[in-house]
Order: structure tokens, then sequence, then C-alpha cells
């Protein structure tokens, strides 16, 4: 099938300047995000446009990009795939944004792909967020970039942590029944990480919120004699899951995949049961007092963030802004959609609060390639340990091992503003 | 929009009894060419006649005639005569109907605007009804050529229809690129093969899970035929009244099949073998009253759209189309003289797309329950037989029915709701999406040619689409959380265009016709953006029908 942009014969006379690009202009950058700002699977991830707003700021007051200043157009999806749909399509169309960054989802970003075409378009879609194997696919997404670690990735070191850490335990695992939980089992396979589970449920999504599920699910991990319980899905997952094994006197050594991991929503106040689970992240903890990434976001945050809390999606919020501001300066004086996809190809080494590498290249648009492992502490922060040593590890979405990284990370720049 | 309460739609049952009584034999046409008949009127005449194959037809004349006249293809015509009152699908009757129509259903507000602007406006019945497509096209030529010898001063014609009729226009275009300067196809019809799959796979699919006595194929010829027609259409109304009752307690009609019961059994809710037979089939998830982004306030607000909305915007669609897919199948496999249409080898589970499997994962209840659901649809499953063509019907239905091509001849604009339940926009889709390919290869061969001359020379678009569009949001909710039904949503529902759509698309065929190429300026992109819910739009993708894609 062929498809092409809108003829310039029907395009205002404005469009055709050779020398503009949509979006930027000779004082300003403007980039658009979809993601759920109200409603259940709203949680955390509405807190991420003000944090990158606040980044955006604070390069702005300082210069902005080659003296352009940098917007950021915010849509509400619900989490649903048809209004990130019109959202996209409002954002390109009526908002002319450059670039969409940190769109959030996979059945969003693979509905939007279908439907609005970015790809042959020539659109980026930065920093897509989610971990699903399939949108580190070049092919399929030629302008798309991944920035978490996929899902695959995150089962093969959860399979090593438990192999490692826990020994002989009984390994039990929770998935959610969609494109997230296939790349679970890919992950976990003999071929990849290869644990096996004593018991292994996997729930359709939105069934977790139904009375009575969780509960039938912890009486099969119950009877199954587990030890050592994995849950790969989501928040609201996580919660429910805990508050029903806590009913039921179930008492595993719980890890949590990176997705269902937010301990925050799950508000340990109502759940101490989940204090002391294991989970993991790819940047360093939001409460590490030595990282200089940390202070100087949180610096950052309290000037611009309008007093918001620094958490964990206040630094993911942040990093991914950094990480943008860094792409439109590699993208030259003049940066056009085509030169700011040209950067990601260059394999650009953009330096990040990440403790583990970008891997942008010619051939690949994967982000982040691994984690390291800690637990969360009485105020739901995750620590590797009480030295903020981390031991992170990396690996592939292929049959690659899990191996401790050795990436050195870069300073941050001075003032946090890239060169 | 008009609304009312979703409760009191409830599908009314069928009172097969009554129909038997009723139903009347079609009387074959059987006539003459006529020369026009004129009665003279001022400002405008109208002239009546018989095409060689009986055709009725009519010609509205303005004495002012400029030289342009347009010629209308009108919709599915049953060859089933349905009295009043039987069918809640059909509550006004749907008789055999060789009435001559020339504009979208006889529009006079439209018929009026074409003559004030000096236009003739003509169309016939056609001498045969449901699919006639090969009729049609010979009944326009003749049609044409007595419109031409009785007014001589005859110098523009342009076609144009919607439905069936877009089809026939289409068809028309392509074979008789000569006769016409331009071409106006409103949600046209696929070729037969694609249709036909899209229509028969759904009823297939309904029969195989929720009623195994359906007959569907291999009716009886004549009245006998009809009814058993007709007995079937009352129970795919009584599946679609037990889903709806069922949406959300998940329960299956109690005539399901035995594939039926155990996937219910396994905890899999109706509601999404609905939705799976939507996706299957390709019919759209969004309809008159399910938006698929709105939910009722409170904690189901995002759950409800994921969950429920695509099963309920795929009923309420499934409830358009049901009449024109049952009759069509019944038509074609009356005039095929047996059974054309062949699933015996259709692999189920590569038409649900990739994109489908993850956007509707919720809805399908979840990765097992679709590979469960599409293991009942396996060609080895005794209780899913499957449909097997009959030689002759098949070889006559390849041998005798055209199958557009979408080649653009002369300038063509489309117009086509975003969720038709009986054209899926996909067919526009790819019709664009080949003119695409065949527009670069010509701009590719224009370039080469200046590479000799020295002079470029554009070549212009032939095609331009104005694709009807729906609201942002419009689904709404009693305050106990209940749906609303929501009649004549902007970009829902079957033929569903504003007048103001029309005009628009009027004034783009004419002055199509009377340029010789296509409107692109911003005097165009204002009276589109007038319009309201209408755009030109190439950047929006629709899945072409799934005969294309598997």
């Amino acid at each position: 099938m062929a498809a092409t942009a809108l003829s310039l014969s029907v395009m205002p006379a404005q469009a055709l300047s050779p020398r503009s690009e949509v979006g930027v202009t000779s004082t300003a950058i403007k980039l658009g995000i979809t993601l759920p700002l109200k409603g259940s699977a709203s949680f955390g991830y509405n807190q991420l446009p003000a944090a990158m707003k606040a980044y955006f700021d604070y390069v702005n007051a300082n210069g902005g990009v080659n003296g352009r200043k940098i917007s950021l157009v915010v849509k509400d999806d619900g989490y649903l795939p048809k209004q990130a749909i019109q959202n996209t399509q409002d954002l390109i169309a009526k908002d002319k944004v450059m670039a969409v960054i940190g769109a959030l989802g996979t059945a969003n970003n693979k509905a939007v792909a279908s439907a609005v075409n970015l790809g042959r378009r020539g659109i980026p879609s930065l920093f897509v967020n989610t971990g699903f194997s399939g949108f580190a696919d070049k092919k399929a997404f030629p302008t798309s970039t991944t920035i978490l670690p996929s899902y695959i990735m995150e089962a093969k070191m959860i399979g090593k942590y438990v192999k490692d850490t826990f020994p002989g335990k009984k390994a039990c695992l929770l998935y959610q029944d969609d494109d997230f939980g296939d790349d679970a089992l890919v992950g976990f396979d003999k071929s990849h990480g290869n644990l096996d589970f004593a018991v292994k449920i996997a729930y359709p999504s939105l069934s977790q919120g139904v009375a009575g599920v969780p509960d039938s699910w912890v009486s099969k991990f119950k009877a199954g004699g587990c030890e050592v319980q994995i849950v790969f899905g989501v928040a609201t997952a996580t919660l429910y899951t805990v508050l029903a094994a806590a009913k039921a006197q179930y008492a595993p050594k719980w890890v949590l995949g990176s997705v269902g991991a937010d301990i925050a929503s799950i508000n340990p106040a109502a759940a101490p049961y989940i204090i002391g689970a294991t989970s993991m992240s790819f940047l360093p903890s939001v409460v590490d007092p030595k990282d200089e990434y940390i202070a100087q976001f949180k610096e950052i945050n309290t000037k611009y963030n309008a007093g918001a809390k620094f958490n964990s999606w206040a630094l993911i919020g942040m990093n991914t802004a950094f990480i943008t501001v860094q792409a439109l300066k590699a993208a030259g004086k003049n940066p056009t959609r085509k030169s700011l996809l040209a950067a990601f190809d260059k394999g650009a080494s953009f330096p990040s609060a990440g403790l583990v590498p970008l891997n942008y290249s010619k051939t690949s648009n994967v982000g982040y390639n691994g984690y390291w492992f800690g637990t969360f502490n009485r105020s739901g922060d995750l620590v590797p340990n009480d030295t903020f040593t981390y031991t992170p590890y990396t690996t592939d979405s292929g049959t690659g091992d899990v191996v401790k990284s050795t990436y050195k990370r870069a300073a941050m720049p001075a003032k946090g503003l890239p060169n | 929009m008009r609304t009312t309460s979703f409760k009191s739609r409830a599908f009314a049952l069928v009172s097969t009894t009554a129909l038997l009584a009723t139903l009347v034999v079609a009387a074959p046409a059987n006539a003459a060419a006529t020369d026009p008949v004129c009665n003279g009127a001022t400002p405008v005449q109208t002239c009546t006649g018989k095409t060689s194959d009986g055709a009725l037809y009519e010609m509205r004349v303005p004495a002012t005639f400029d030289g342009t006249m347009t010629i209308w293809s009108h919709g599915f015509g049953t060859n089933t005569n349905i009295p009043a009152g039987l069918l809640p699908i059909f509550p006004l009757g749907n008789p055999i109907d060789p009435r001559p129509q020339i504009a979208p259903a006889g529009d006079t507000a439209l018929i009026k605007y074409l003559t004030d602007k000096g236009v003739a406006v003509i169309g016939s019945g056609f001498s045969t009804q449901a699919w006639n497509l090969d009729e049609a096209v010979k009944t326009n030529v003749e049609l044409i050529g007595i419109f031409k010898a009785k007014f001589p001063t005859t110098k523009k014609v342009v076609a144009w229809g919607y439905s069936m009729g877009g089809g026939i226009t289409q068809a028309l275009a392509e074979q008789h690129p000569e006769l016409l300067s331009a071409a106006g196809v409103m949600n046209p019809v696929d070729s037969w093969n694609a249709q036909s799959k899209y229509l028969v796979d759904m009823l297939w699919l309904m029969k195989t899970w929720f009623d195994p006595s359906i007959k569907l194929t291999g009716y009886a010829a004549g009245v006998a035929g009809d009814m058993q027609m007709i007995q079937d259409l009352g129970k795919y109304l009584l599946i679609l009244q037990s889903l709806q009752a069922g949406v959300a307690t998940g329960a299956w009609p109690t005539t399901s099949s035995a594939s039926g019961k155990a996937l219910q059994a396994a905890g899999i809710p109706s509601r999404s073998a609905l939705l799976m037979i939507g996706r299957l089939s390709g019919i759209s998830s969004t309809s008159s009253s399910f938006d698929g982004v709105t939910g009722p306030a409170g904690a189901a607000a995002t759950a409800w759209p994921l969950a429920y909305a695509p099963a309920l915007g795929t009923l309420e669609n499934i409830a358009g189309v049901l009449g024109y897919a049952l009759l069509g199948a019944r038509d074609m496999q009356t005039k095929m003289g047996g059974i054309s249409f062949d699933n015996s080898k259709t692999d189920y589970a590569k038409q649900l797309s990739d994109e489908d499997r993850t956007v509707y994962n919720a809805g399908l209840s979840g990765n097992t329950a679709i590979a469960g659901m599409l293991q009942t649809l396996n060609p080895l499953n005794p209780d899913a037989p499957r449909i097997k063509g009959e030689a002759a019907a098949v070889a006559k239905s390849a041998s005798t029915m055209y199958q557009n091509t979408g080649k653009i001849k002369v300038p063509t604009v489309m117009m086509i709701g975003q969720h038709d339940p009986v054209e899926p926009a996909g067919i526009v889709q790819r019709i664009s999406d080949l003119y695409e390919e065949d527009f670069a290869a010509e701009k590719d061969a224009a370039k080469k040619a200046a590479q000799k001359s020295g002079a470029y020379k554009a070549p212009a678009r032939k095609l331009q689409v104005l694709w009807a569009t729906t609201p942002k949001a419009w689904s709404k909710f009693n305050a106990d959380g209940t749906p609303i039904s929501i009649t004549g949503t902007p970009g829902t529902g079957h033929t569903n265009f504003s007048t103001a759509h029309y005009k628009t698309f009027i004034d783009t065929m004419l002055s199509a016709a009377t340029n010789g190429v296509l409107p692109w300026n911003g005097a165009q992109l204002s009276k589109v953006y007038k319009a309201k819910n209408l755009v030109i739009d190439r950047d929006t993708l629709y899945p072409w029908m799934k005969y294309y894609t598997n």
C-alpha cells in the first residue's frame, strides 16, 4: 500500500518554504505528548508532563536550544487507543508539533502507528513509553525510538536474579495475558531466562479489578507452595494481588516487574505487606544522596515543578526531557524531523541519568538495555542497598546472556545543560 | 443527532408465519426500449421511458440546460418483497422497487440544487435489483446514449451513485471512461469477492458460535427460499437481542453451538466473541452510539470503553448491515444457481490483525481467550462446518461478475463515512492507495518526459476523497451508567451524509467535469471545512477489506 502526505497543492502557502519545518520556528520548537492524565491508568504517568515541562522551562530560561524555546503540548488519552489516535492526529495536524515524545502504552502506540502512519510520514515518535519488544523493529516503526528496556530483557534479568538470589525456591508467575505478558514468557523461556514456574497464571487486562479474581490467583499460588512470587503486570494487578495475599496470609518473596512496581501508587501505608519487595530500575534511586543527576534534577524540580515531590516519575520525566534536548541539539542548528531522527541514527551517545547505556544507532532504535535490582523501603522508594551501590545488569532481547554492565555513565553536564 | 433510550431499542422478534402469508413473488422485467416522453414543463421538464432491458428511467431537464448531465445509480434494492411491519429492520417494508431514481433517496432539494445550476438530472430504477452491477452498467451506458440523442447539446456527463450505485458508478468509469467527464462515488460496494467475504464471514461466524440451526446457504428456489432466508434473518435478530442482553453478564445465547458453549464454560464472555466476529470480518467497532473513548463517570471510565464499547459498537453495526448481508447472500445464491462463496480454506486466525490483537486485547479477554476462540474456528472442528462453494456457481461467479479494479480513469470524487458498517472505509482506502501508486508512476513518467522535452508538465491528481468524520466523542450515559442510544452520528451508519456533504460533493464533481481537473485550491478546502465533519485527508489509514489482506 502506498500513502503520501497531503499534496503540496492543498497545503497552505506557508508550509511550502523549504527552510521551515513543522513545529520549528526561529524562536521555538513545539513537541507533543499523549498519555493518561485522568482515569484508573493515569496514576504516576500523569506526573510525567509536568516534570518534562519543568526541565524544558529550565533549559528555556538558560537560552533554549540554539535560541529556540521548547514547548510541550500535552493531551489526555485516558489510556484508550482510539483517543490516542485522535490526540496524535490533533498534535500533528492542529498543534503542528515537530515530534511526539513519550507516548504511553503498547496498544496506543500500535494503534497510532497503524492509523496515523507516523513512519511513512516521517514524523518522529521518540521514547515510546512501553517495553514491548516489537517497537525495536525499525522497519515497522522507522520513526520511533524506545527508551525502556524491553520486557523480554526484563524477564531475562528477573530470571537470573531469582535463580541467583533464591536458589532452589519455588517461583511462581502472574502475568498480563497480552503483548506485555507474551514478552515476559519469551524472556523466561528455556532459551532466554530459563526460569521454571511452579504456578503460572495469565490474567486478562482489567480482570484484576473484578471482585474475587485476585483471591482466586492467590489461592492457587498458595496451594502451589510458591516461595518467590513474580508479578509481571500493571500496578493495579500488584495492588490487588498483594491485598489478597495479605488476606490469605500468603507471604512469598515478592519480585515486581518494572511496570507494576509503582510502590507509591500501591501506597505502603495501605499495603505494608509490600515493604521489602524486590524490583528494578535503570535510573538511580531518587533518594540517592550522592548521585549528581539526582541532585541536579531535584534542584530543577524544586524551582520549576511547582513544588511537586521529587519521585521516580519526576526523575523519569526530567531524564526524558534531558535526552530530548540533546537530540534536538544533535539535529543541527536548524533541526528538522529528518535531522532529529538522523541524530539517533548516528548513534549519539547522549549522556543521561541511566546506569546502563542507550543503544541508538543506524540499525537500532532501542534505548536502555539493563536494570539494577533493589528493594522498597518504608517510604516506598526503591533502593539498591544502604550504601547506594548499584550492580546493573545488561542484556538484549535475543538469547544473549545477562551480564553485569561495564557501562561508565557520562558526567552530568555543567548545571544540567547539555553542551 | 437524535437520542433515544437504549433499552427501548430492543430488537423485535420476527413473525415468520405472517411473513409466509404475505410474501410476494417478484415479476421478471420484460420491457422494450422507448424514447423519452417529455412533459415540456418549465422551468424543468420531466422525461420518462424504458431502456431495452426494461429499466424505467426519468430525466429532469431544466430550460437552462447548459450541456451537463448527471446520471444517478441507486443503492442496493431487494429482490424479495418484505412487507411493512414484519421485520424490525425494515419497519416500512422493503418491496422490490423498479421506480427510477435520479438523486440520493430522491432528495428534491438536491435535484433542485442541480437543475438550478442548469444541470440535467437523470437515472433509472434498473432492470434487476440487489447485486446488479453488470446489468446496471449496461443500462447506464444505454441511458446516456438515449439522453444524448434526445438532447444533442450535451457536453458533459457526470456519473454518480452511492452504495451499490457507488460500485456501479466506479465500474462504469472503469469500463467506459470515454463516456464520462467526471465520476462521483459514495461509499461504494467493493468487488463482489471482497464484499461477499465481508458479509458472509460475519454471517457464518455468528451462525457457527451462536446458532448452528441457521441455514445461510442452500436456500430453496422461489418463495420457499425467501421464507428460509427470512427465518434466518429472524434468528440473527434473536442472536443480537440475546447478545445485547448478555453484554454485562457475558451470557451466551441459549442457541449457541457446542463450540460456543465450550467457550462460555471457559469463562469467555459472549461480548468477546461478538467483538472477535467484528474484528475477523472487518466491521468497525465504532458506531452511532459508541465512540470507544467515553465511559460512564466513575470507576468504569477507562474499563468501559475498553471492555464493553467495542462489543456494543460491533453489535450496533452488525444490526445495521444484517439485512443487506442476508438479502445479498440469498440473492447471489439465486443468481449464481448455487453457493459461490467458499470459506473451506480460510484461515480465520490470520484475519485477526496484530494491531487488533493488541488494541482490543482487553475486550477480547486476553490472549488465552483469543487462542481459544480461534481454535474453535479451525477447519478440522466438526462443530464449525465450513461453506464449500458449488463448482458451477463458483465458475459462473468468476466468469460473469465484474470485479472493480479500483483504477481511476476519469476525475473522481469519493465520499465515505469513517465507520460505515455496510461499506467499510477500507474500500475507499484501497482505491486511494492504489491510485497513489499510479499517480506516483505518472509523476515519474512526467519527469522522464521532461528530461527529453525540457518542460515538466505535472500530472493532475484524478482522485479526491472526502471522508465523513465523527465528532471527537459522543457516547452518553444515564445516571445509572447505562448507555443511551444515539442515531445519526456523523461518520457512522450507511449513507449518512448531511445536505452540506452532498452539496460539497456535487460541487466537486461538477467542477471536475467543467474544468477537467478536480479542485484542490483554498476555496475547496474551505468548502469542505464548512460542510462540517468532512475532511480531505490522505494521512489517516483504514484497513483494507479482509479479502485483500488474507
